[in-house]
């Protein structure tokens, strides 16, 4: 669900022009374009590749979705607010860290230990915000220096050493299968992403994220707290790392500390692709959970197909590229004609 | 036509019927945990093992990345095409169980390969270099080649997240005590050439009059302090690398090092895919197989570990050969139970 914003160009501001409810109507909006491209790329590799639509093939597809859109959903709450989160992987497994500490050395029952995990992750992501609305310095020199500190901290205190003694519902949870072909994985990625839209379209704190986002100097003016909203928006961010981790804690029935690479920069790629693609502005003021969800099942769906079709390993990347460059151009044309027809 | 025309006639006929009844159906995917050289011999091993076994299939899959996600995929969408036999490395050899499980849910068989996934895991058996006895026997050539007086030992190795490298700094720190020496400096997370470049080069720049010995137990620093010690010029610091990069075979034959460690990635892409067909096709692994253990498994097989010095570097080839051969020459009868 897009949340509103001006759109800054004046094709864009009438292809988005509202609907008599106030909205943009949903056929001119970029999750639409996106969902069109889903559509288009599913119905070719499913010509052009063998087994594409394999119920194997579409539970593993949603599984990595799910990760990507979790990621994304970890960014792009900062990313609301002009910012960026560098730490995102790095704090995603310092949560799974904690958790399978939690479970395996304390004992702690496992929904106390992920409640726990999550709250782990929001007071890592309050150091990063309380560090940025105190010192006044963009949250990407911030969040790369305690990407650092999370991770190095992390490896020390466990000695790069693995929890694998979780409980068996997290591994039965990353593995479950519904109707043979739906991960769980991907229910809990669609569910938080309709709460964020919640959260962004009807509460308080939610408008003034975004209120704070676009412009904070005349959010501030208006009353926003705008240095605590912005701590709220990195602990949000901390947590839905740390969810994000405890979903890939289920798909590897462990917790371990390469589980995000090295630094956790492995969810770097991901985490921008999704909400950029999605519609989120890098400027901030503007957050689109849908398109975001979207944006990372398109690109997982990209790599997916493109695998199938045997593409060169190493040509993936390229290719993956290439396609998304098409993709957004195909949408940017979609939308200039939409605008066209309706100033003609 | 005479009787003994006839017979001969029928048995190539049979031969060539049972060779096409045997022509297996195994498709094997040899596929490493992101991009590196040392794996590069598995693509030739897999070829060569599906020509002279009959394999449909053994095929090098690398993952674009050093990443478990991204290997993950690989496997997955490798299955979906058809693979139906894997030799793996893992990307983490705890975080690959589940996918290994998944693997071997659908029928296929899983060999860990180079690198072992921790107990209990659904691979047959794990088939690599036994790390921990490499770094050993190297750090002893190389406390031999630093003779007398003192023996001051640096150690530059793979990454911390990999379970490999705490196994080859405690093996180094063994060697070096019973030997008389001491490991002033450990340099890991280098695997890579840019890290691998910058802490070796300022290491050495800075304490190069304080190190009497150097040991690497991964690739890249291998090749990178092979180049550091000829840019030095000076022969009197000894070192003993791992494996077979040309860098570092040229710096033994010029003097610079002293030798390396070989390890056998041909002999087991090799051995691995026609264990993977075996496996396949009705083989069990045996219930009393002499494997070896090590931290992740008991189910260890070593594919061998040699060492090589200015003597033996033109023939290393031989060398690796003369390893594979030995261990798939009595591999069949002492791993599998095939009906």
């Amino acid at each position: 669900m897009p949340v509103d914003n001006p759109p800054a160009t004046p094709s864009a501001a009438s292809a988005a022009r509202p609907s008599p409810s106030g909205r943009p109507k949903f056929y001119l909006t970029n999750e639409f374009g996106l969902l069109v491209l889903i559509i288009g790329f599913a119905l070719l590799f499913s010509l052009f590749s063998k087994n594409f639509l394999s119920p194997f093939n579409m539970f593993a597809l949603g599984r990595v979705a799910a990760v990507n859109a979790m990621v994304g959903f970890a960014m792009m709450v900062v990313i609301v607010t002009g910012g960026l989160n560098l730490a995102v992987g790095a704090i995603g497994v310092c949560g799974a860290m904690f958790c399978g500490w939690l479970l395996e050395q304390v004992g702690v029952p496992w929904p106390i230990a992920i409640v726990l995990a999550l709250a782990f992750g929001a007071a890592l992501g309050w150091i990063n915000g309380f560090a940025v609305v105190k010192s006044g310095l963009h949250s990407f020199i911030i969040t790369l220096a305690t990407m650092s500190i999370f991770f190095g901290a992390m490896v020390f205190l466990t000695r790069a050493e693995s929890f694998r003694g979780l409980p068996p519902v997290f591994s039965a949870f990353g593995t479950a299968r519904f109707f043979g072909m739906l991960s769980p994985l991907l229910i809990v990625a669609a569910v938080v992403g309709l709460l964020l839209s919640i959260m962004y379209r009807y509460t308080v704190v939610g408008r003034e994220m975004l209120a704070a986002g676009a412009k904070p100097e005349a959010a501030a003016f208006s009353g926003v707290p705008v240095g605590r909203v912005f701590i709220y928006c990195h602990m949000l961010s901390g947590s839905l790392a740390a969810l994000t981790a405890m979903l890939v804690m289920a798909r590897n029935g462990a917790a371990i500390p390469s589980m995000a690479g090295q630094l956790g920069q492995d969810w770097l790629l991901p985490a921008f692709l999704g909400p950029v693609l999605g519609g989120t502005l890098l400027a901030g003021g503007r957050a689109s959970p849908l398109g975001t969800f979207l944006g990372a099942i398109l690109v997982t769906m990209l790599t997916n197909g493109l695998l199938l079709l045997r593409v060169g390993e190493f040509w993936v990347q390229a290719c993956l590229g290439l396609l998304l460059l098409l993709a957004v151009l195909i949408d940017k044309a979609r939308r200039s004609y939409l605008a066209h027809l309706r100033v003609a | 036509m005479s009787f003994s025309r006839k017979l001969t006639l029928a048995a190539a006929a049979a031969m060539l019927t049972l060779g096409t009844a045997y022509a297996s159906d195994t498709q094997v995917a040899l596929v490493p945990g992101g991009p590196h050289p040392y794996f590069a011999a598995w693509e030739q091993a897999g070829k060569d093992a599906a020509k002279d076994f009959g394999l449909a299939a053994a095929d090098y899959k690398v993952p674009q990345k050093w990443e478990l996600s991204q290997q993950n995929e690989l496997l997955e969408s490798l299955l979906t095409q058809g693979y139906n036999a894997f030799l793996i490395f893992p990307g983490d050899p705890v975080g690959s169980v589940s996918t290994a499980t998944e693997l071997t849910s659908a029928g296929a068989p899983v060999i860990a390969l180079a690198g072992c996934l921790k107990d209990p895991s659904p691979a047959a058996f794990c088939l690599g270099t036994d790390t921990g006895n490499s770094a050993y026997i190297g750090t002893q050539h190389l406390i031999k080649a630093m003779g007398d007086g003192k023996k001051r030992i640096a150690h530059f190795t793979g990454f911390l997240v990999d379970p490999n490298t705490q196994l080859r700094i405690d093996a180094v720190e063994k060697a070096a005590k019973e030997g008389g020496a001491e490991v002033v400096q450990v340099i890991a997370d280098i695997d890579a050439p840019e890290p691998a470049e910058e802490k070796i080069n300022a290491y050495l720049a800075a304490h190069a009059g304080e190190v009497d010995g150097i040991i690497t137990t991964a690739w890249v620093p291998a090749v990178v302090a092979s180049n550091a010690l000829r840019k030095i010029g000076d022969k009197r610091i000894k070192m003993v690398g791992i494996d077979h990069d040309e860098v570092v075979l040229k710096a033994i034959k010029d003097g610079y090092v002293d030798g390396t460690m070989l390890q056998n990635p041909y002999g087991q892409g090799y051995i691995g895919s026609f264990a993977a067909d075996k496996l396949r096709t009705g083989c069990k692994v045996k219930a009393d197989a002499p494997f070896k253990s090590n931290a992740l498994t008991t189910k260890f097989i070593d594919s061998g570990t040699v060492f090589v010095d200015a003597a033996e570097v033109d023939t290393y080839v031989t060398a690796m050969q003369g390893i594979t051969k030995d261990l798939f020459a009595t591999f069949q009868a002492t791993y599998l139970d095939c009906p």
